[in-house]
C-alpha cells in the first residue's frame, strides 16, 4: 500500500477481482490464485490489500458473500458478483481501456 | 435480539475474519508445500505474503462492522418500504375499516391538538417581555393575595426596597375620550410611572417613552400609543410621533409608539400617559387602586424581596395606624397574575380531551383486534414462511402508525375547525386565546400524539396476533381461537372505555347541574327590559363637582324623556361587570379601626335606580328631591349590610360613617334595599350601600369618573340604543356612550364562562359516550359472530331465544359493570378539580353520578341488544352445518 500509486492499484485491483468473479463464485484465496494465473505471474497481487478490497466491495453491494464448502471440504467464504457489480465491471473495463489507450498514445508515439 | 439490525445469515464479524484468513493461510501453505517447501517454511512464507496479520485483522474487523451496519440499514429500509406498501394495500382493500379507524382517531387527535394550541397560546407561550420570570406584581395582601396599593404605600415601598431593577412601577387604568377631526372615540388607557416600560422590559418601536421629568403634575401632557391604536387612528404613519392628540378635551403630545407584541391581549389598554402624582397623592395612604409591578434584580429571590417588603409594612403599620393598621405586602409572578384561573380551566379541558383520545384509541384497538382475528390465517402463513415474531409485530405496528398519521392529517383539519369554533364561542375573559392557531408546534404535537396513540391502540393487538401458535392458526382455518368475551383484552378495553366516559360524563353532568342552578338563582333585580350604557366625565372638562352633578342630572332627564322609557337612572355601578368601588363602613358607636370596617360596595345613584333596576325597598323610604346637597346626609343600605351592621335591630335612623372625613361622614340610614348578586349569580350578595348623587362626597369623583345610565323600557330595549345615544349627545356632544348593553346581556355575559365550559365538557362527554357505545357494540357483535356455532348447539339442546339474549347481555354487562365501578371511584377522586366551577352542587353529587351510571348502562344495554337479538335469531341447523 505504500510503494504503489494507491489510486491505480485500487481501481485496478477492484476491476481484476470483479473480472475474476464474473466467471463464477470464488473464495478469497481462489481469487488471488486466479489473478496470478491469468496474468501469468506478471501481476502478483498484494495479498494484504485483497481482503480489505473485498470487504469494501461487499459494502458497496458489488459482490456478496456466502458460506459454503471448499473443494477440500472445508468451510469457506465465497464471493459472487451482484448485478450492480457486473455493471461496475463494464464501467471499469471501459475506463481502463480509455486510460490505457491514452497512456499508450503518450508512451508509444516516437 | 433487536430486530432492527439483525442480519440473520451472518456469523459475528470476529469469527468471519479469523476463519477467512486462516482458510487463506492454510490453502497458501498447502500450495507452497506442494511446490516443494518444507511445512514450517511454507507456513512462514504464507504469513509473510499476507503482511501484518494483527493489523489486517483489525482493518477487516472495522470494515466488516461498517459493512454489516450499512447492510442492516439497507435491509431495514427495504423492509419498511415493503411494510408501507403492504399496509397501503391493506388499508385500501378495507375502506370501511380504514375510514372508521381514521375518523375515530382524527376526532381524538384533533380535539387534543386544538385544546393544546389554546393551552400553549394562553398558558405556556412566553410573554413578549424581557425575562418575564423576574417580573412580579407587588401589592397589599387582601383576601390572601397581593392586590392593589395606595399611592402613599407605593411611594414608601419603592423608596425602601432596593431589590427591584428600575424601581417599582405603578399602573392605573384610565378612560380617555379621543376627539379630533373624526368622531369621538373612547379608549381604555393607563396612567403609569415613567419607569413602567423599563420595568416591563419593552422598548418603543418609534419615538421614546416618558422622562422622569414628564412624570410630574403640570408637565404630563404626553402620550405613548399602543401599536393597535397607532395603526387604527394614524394608519401606522411615522409622522404621528410629535403630533398632538386631543384627549379628554386637552392636547397631548405623542412621544412614541410601543411594539405590536406589547398589545398583550385583544382588549388590553391602548395608550399610556404619565401618572404624575401630586405631593398630596404621594402622602395618601388610604384609597387603594394602584397596580404595582417590579422586576427582581438578577440573583434576588422572591423571599429576599419579601423580607424587605415585610420590614416596610411593619414601619407603615406604625407610621399610619389609621390607614395601614393591617397592611402587609406580597408578590406574585406577573405571568400567573396575567393568566389567572384560566390556567386551571384549560388544563382540566386538556385532561378531558385526553380522555376522549384514550377512548378513541380503545375503539381503534378494538377494530384492530377484530381485524387481526380475521387475518389470523394470513399471519400464520407468513410465520410459517419464516417471518419472525418481531417482523410480524413490526408489520402490524406499521399499520397502526400509518393509520395514526392519516388520522393526524385529518385531525389537523378537525383541530382547525375546533379552534375557530372555540374562539367564536368562548367568553372573552381568556387572555391571548386569539393567538391560538395551528403552527409547527401544534403540528409537532399532533404527530407526537399520533405516534403515542398508534402504539396505544396497535401494540396489544399486534403482540397478541404475533404470539399465536402457527400450527393452531393453520389448523383451525383462521377461526379465532381466542374469541368471545372471556377474552381479557377485549373485556379490559370495554371496561376502560366505560370508566373513561363515566369520568367525562360525571364532569359534564356536574357542570350542567351547576348551570341549571345558576339559571334559577334570583339575582335580586329584574333584568328584563333594562338597557344600560356607560359614560365617562373626564377630569379636564369636569373639574367642578357641581358641573358633574348638573350634567348627570340633565342626562338623566333626557333619558327619562325618551318615548318607550318608563324610568331612568344614573348610577356609579349597575351590576355584572366592571365599575363601582367599595368602602369600609363603621356604624356609629364603634371604634374606627380596621377590624370594625364593613367592606361594602358603593353605588351613587339618582332616585330612579330602584324602580329602573327592579330592586325592592324592603324597609324605610327611597331617596327623593328633598335629599339635597345642603341637607342631612342619608344612605340606603342593603339587607345584607343591615344584617351585618345592626344584627337584630331596626337599622332605620341609625348612623354609619363612611367615605369622607369631617362632620358629613356620618350618614343616616333611611331605607333598606333588597340584596343584589352584583358580581354574578354564582357570587353570594355582599354588603352594599347607596348614596344620593346630589350628596356625593367630592372625593368620590377622584375614585371614578365613569357612570352608568340605566333605563327601563316598555318595549324592546335594543330599540332605545339610538335614541339614548342621541339624547346624551344633545346634552354634551363630547361624551360618547360606551359598553351599551341590555342587563340581560350583562347577566348572560357573567355566565358566559360557565356556559362555555359546560358546553365544551358536555360535547366531549357526548363524544366519549358515542365512542364507548360503538366500542361495546363492536365487541359484542364480534363475540356473537364467533359464537354462532356454540349458540346453535345451545339452541338445539333446548335453550330459548330469551335465555340466549340473557347470556349475551350478561357477558356484555360484566366488563361494563366493572368499568362503571372503576369510573365512579375515579370520578369521586377527580371531580374535585372542578369544584371551583361548580355552583349549588357538590363534586360528589350522588344524583349526578347515579344518572350518569344509569345512562351509561342503558347505552351499553342498547349497544349490545342489537347483536344479542341477532344471536337469538340463529337457526340451529344452519349454524351447525356451517362448520
Amino acid at each position: 500500500m505504500t510503494n504503489t500509486s494507491p489510486e491505480l492499484l485500487h481501481g485496478t485491483l477492484d476491476a481484476l477481482v470483479l473480472k475474476t468473479l464474473a466467471a463464477g463464485r470464488r473464495h478469497g484465496y481462489g481469487i488471488a490464485r486466479a489473478i496470478e494465473d491469468a496474468t501469468e505471474g506478471v501481476v502478483d497481487i498484494e495479498e494484504g490489500s485483497l481482503y480489505p478490497a473485498l470487504y469494501r466491495m461487499e459494502r458497496k453491494g458489488w459482490i456478496e458473500a456466502e458460506w459454503g464448502l471448499s473443494e477440500l471440504g472445508r468451510r469457506a467464504k465465497f464471493y459472487r458478483l451482484t448485478p450492480k457489480g457486473r455493471r461496475q465491471l463494464t464501467a471499469q473495463t471501459a475506463e481502463w481501456t480509455r486510460f490505457a489507450a491514452a497512456i499508450s498514445r503518450v508512451l508509444i508515439t516516437p | 435480539m433487536n430486530p432492527f439490525n439483525r442480519v440473520w445469515w451472518r456469523p459475528p464479524v470476529d469469527d468471519e475474519v479469523d476463519e477467512e484468513l486462516s482458510f487463506h493461510l492454510e490453502m497458501r501453505t498447502r500450495e507452497l508445500i506442494a511446490a516443494g517447501m518444507d511445512p514450517a517454511a511454507a507456513r512462514g512464507e504464507a504469513e509473510r505474503r499476507l503482511g501484518d496479520l494483527g493489523r489486517m485483522r483489525n482493518t477487516l474487523h472495522a470494515l466488516g462492522a461498517k459493512r454489516n451496519h450499512h447492510m442492516a440499514r439497507t435491509q431495514y429500509l427495504g423492509e419498511l418500504r415493503q411494510d408501507l406498501v403492504f399496509t397501503a394495500r391493506q388499508l385500501i382493500k378495507n375502506p370501511g375499516f380504514t375510514a372508521v379507524a381514521v375518523l375515530t382517531l382524527a376526532l381524538g387527535i384533533g380535539a387534543t391538538t386544538a385544546i393544546f394550541s389554546a393551552v400553549y397560546a394562553v398558558v405556556l407561550q412566553p410573554l413578549p417581555l424581557q425575562d418575564p420570570s423576574r417580573l412580579m406584581l407587588v401589592g397589599e395582601v387582601w383576601e390572601g393575595r397581593p392586590q392593589v396599593m395606595s399611592v402613599g404605600n407605593y411611594v414608601d415601598t419603592d423608596a425602601a426596597v432596593p431589590d427591584f431593577e428600575h424601581g417599582l412601577a405603578a399602573f392605573n387604568y384610565a378612560n380617555y375620550n379621543l376627539a379630533d377631526e373624526t368622531a369621538p372615540e373612547r379608549v381604555v388607557g393607563a396612567r403609569v410611572t415613567a419607569n413602567y416600560f423599563d420595568v416591563m422590559g419593552v422598548r418603543p418601536v418609534l419615538g421614546r417613552t416618558f422622562t422622569a421629568d414628564e412624570d410630574r403634575p403640570g408637565n404630563d401632557r404626553v402620550v405613548v400609543l399602543s401599536h393597535r391604536l397607532w395603526t387604527r387612528r394614524f394608519g401606522a404613519s411615522e409622522s404621528a410621533v410629535g403630533r398632538e392628540l386631543r384627549m379628554n378635551g386637552a392636547a397631548y403630545r405623542i412621544a412614541g409608539v410601543m411594539p405590536k407584541s406589547f398589545d398583550l391581549t385583544a382588549d388590553s389598554e391602548e395608550l399610556w400617559t404619565p401618572i404624575a402624582f401630586t405631593p398630596a397623592q404621594r402622602a395618601m395612604h388610604d384609597e387603594h387602586y394602584l397596580s404595582v409591578y417590579g422586576r427582581l434584580k438578577p440573583g434576588v429571590s422572591r423571599q429576599q424581596a419579601q423580607a424587605k417588603l415585610d420590614a416596610v409594612a411593619m414601619r407603615l403599620r406604625h407610621d399610619f395606624p389609621k390607614d395601614d393598621e393591617t397592611v402587609s405586602f406580597g408578590t406574585v409572578p406577573f405571568v400567573e397574575q396575567f393568566v389567572g384561573d384560566v390556567r386551571k380551566r384549560l388544563l382540566t379541558l386538556l385532561a378531558a380531551v385526553g380522555l376522549v383520545l384514550l377512548i378513541a384509541c380503545g375503539n381503534v384497538a378494538n377494530l384492530l383486534l377484530a381485524r387481526g382475528a380475521a387475518r389470523a390465517r394470513e399471519i400464520s402463513v407468513r410465520t410459517a414462511l419464516g417471518a419472525g415474531r418481531g417482523r410480524i409485530v413490526r408489520q402490524l405496528l406499521t399499520e397502526s402508525v400509518v393509520l395514526a398519521f392519516c388520522a393526524a392529517g385529518a385531525g389537523l383539519l378537525v383541530a382547525r375547525g375546533a379552534i375557530v369554533a372555540v374562539m367564536a364561542w368562548s367568553p372573552n375573559d381568556v387572555p391571548r386565546l386569539d393567538q391560538a392557531h395551528i403552527d409547527p408546534l401544534a403540528l409537532g404535537f399532533a404527530i407526537a400524539v399520533a405516534l403515542v396513540s398508534s402504539v396505544l391502540c396497535g401494540l396489544a393487538p399486534a403482540l397478541r396476533l404475533a404470539r399465536r401458535d402457527v400450527q393452531l392458526g393453520l389448523r383451525d382455518g383462521g377461526r379465532g381461537s381466542t374469541g368471545g368475551l372471556r377474552d381479557r383484552l377485549r373485556g379490559g378495553l370495554i371496561m376502560a372505555e366505560v370508566a373513561l366516559s363515566l369520568l367525562l360524563l360525571v364532569g359534564a353532568g356536574l357542570l350542567i347541574r351547576s348551570a341549571i342552578a345558576l339559571q334559577r338563582t334570583n339575582t335580586g333585580f329584574e333584568p328584563h327590559g333594562v338597557l344600560s350604557a356607560r359614560v365617562t366625565l373626564p377630569e379636564t372638562s369636569f373639574a367642578e363637582p357641581a358641573r358633574i352633578h348638573e350634567t348627570l342630572r340633565r342626562i338623566n332627564e333626557a333619558a327619562a324623556g325618551i318615548p318607550g322609557v318608563s324610568s331612568a337612572a344614573i348610577t356609579s355601578y349597575a351590576a355584572m361587570g366592571n365599575g363601582g368601588g367599595s368602602n369600609g363602613l363603621v356604624p356609629e358607636g364603634r371604634e374606627p379601626i380596621a377590624a370594625n370596617f364593613i367592606n361594602s360596595t358603593l353605588r351613587v345613584i339618582t332616585p330612579g335606580f330602584f324602580s329602573t333596576m327592579g330592586v325592592p325597598i324592603v324597609k324605610g323610604r327611597n331617596f327623593n328631591d328633598g335629599d339635597r346637597a345642603d341637607g342631612q346626609r342619608v344612605m340606603i343600605i342593603s339587607a345584607r349590610l343591615a344584617a351585618v351592621a345592626f344584627p337584630g335591630q331596626d337599622p332605620i335612623g341609625k348612623r354609619i360613617g363612611c367615605c369622607e372625613p369631617g362632620p358629613d361622614a356620618l350618614k343616616v340610614v333611611i331605607g333598606v334595599a333588597g340584596d343584589i348578586r352584583s358580581r354574578g349569580p354564582a357570587v353570594a350578595p355582599k354588603p352594599e350601600f347607596y348614596l344620593p348623587i346630589a350628596q356625593t362626597p367630592d372625593v368620590v369623583w377622584n375614585w371614578f369618573r365613569t357612570v352608568y345610565v340605566v333605563v327601563r323600557t316598555t318595549g324592546d330595549p335594543a330599540a332605545i340604543v339610538k335614541p339614548l345615544n342621541a339624547a346624551v349627545a344633545l346634552v354634551d356632544r363630547d361624551l360618547p356612550l360606551f359598553d351599551v348593553r341590555t342587563m340581560e346581556q350583562r347577566l348572560a355575559g357573567s355566565l358566559a364562562t360557565a356556559r362555555f365550559n359546560t358546553l365544551l365538557l358536555s360535547l366531549l362527554g357526548a363524544i366519549g359516550l358515542v365512542l364507548a357505545a360503538t366500542g361495546i357494540y363492536g365487541v359484542i357483535a364480534y363475540f356473537v359472530s364467533q359464537r354462532t356455532q356454540e349458540i346453535g348447539v345451545r339452541m338445539a339442546l333446548g335453550a330459548t331465544s330469551g335465555s340466549v339474549v340473557r347470556l349475551i347481555l350478561g357477558q356484555a354487562l360484566r366488563p361494563v359493570a366493572i368499568g362503571a365501578v372503576v369510573g365512579v371511584a375515579a370520578a369521586l377522586g377527580a371531580s374535585r378539580v372542578l369544584s371551583s366551577q361548580l355552583f349549588g352542587v357538590s363534586p360528589t353529587d350522588p344524583l349526578t353520578i347515579a344518572a350518569v351510571v344509569a345512562t351509561l348502562i342503558g347505552v351499553a344495554l342498547l349497544a349490545s341488544a342489537v347483536p344479542a337479538r341477532r344471536a337469538a335469531a340463529v337457526d340451529p341447523t344452519r349454524a351447525l352445518q356451517s362448520e
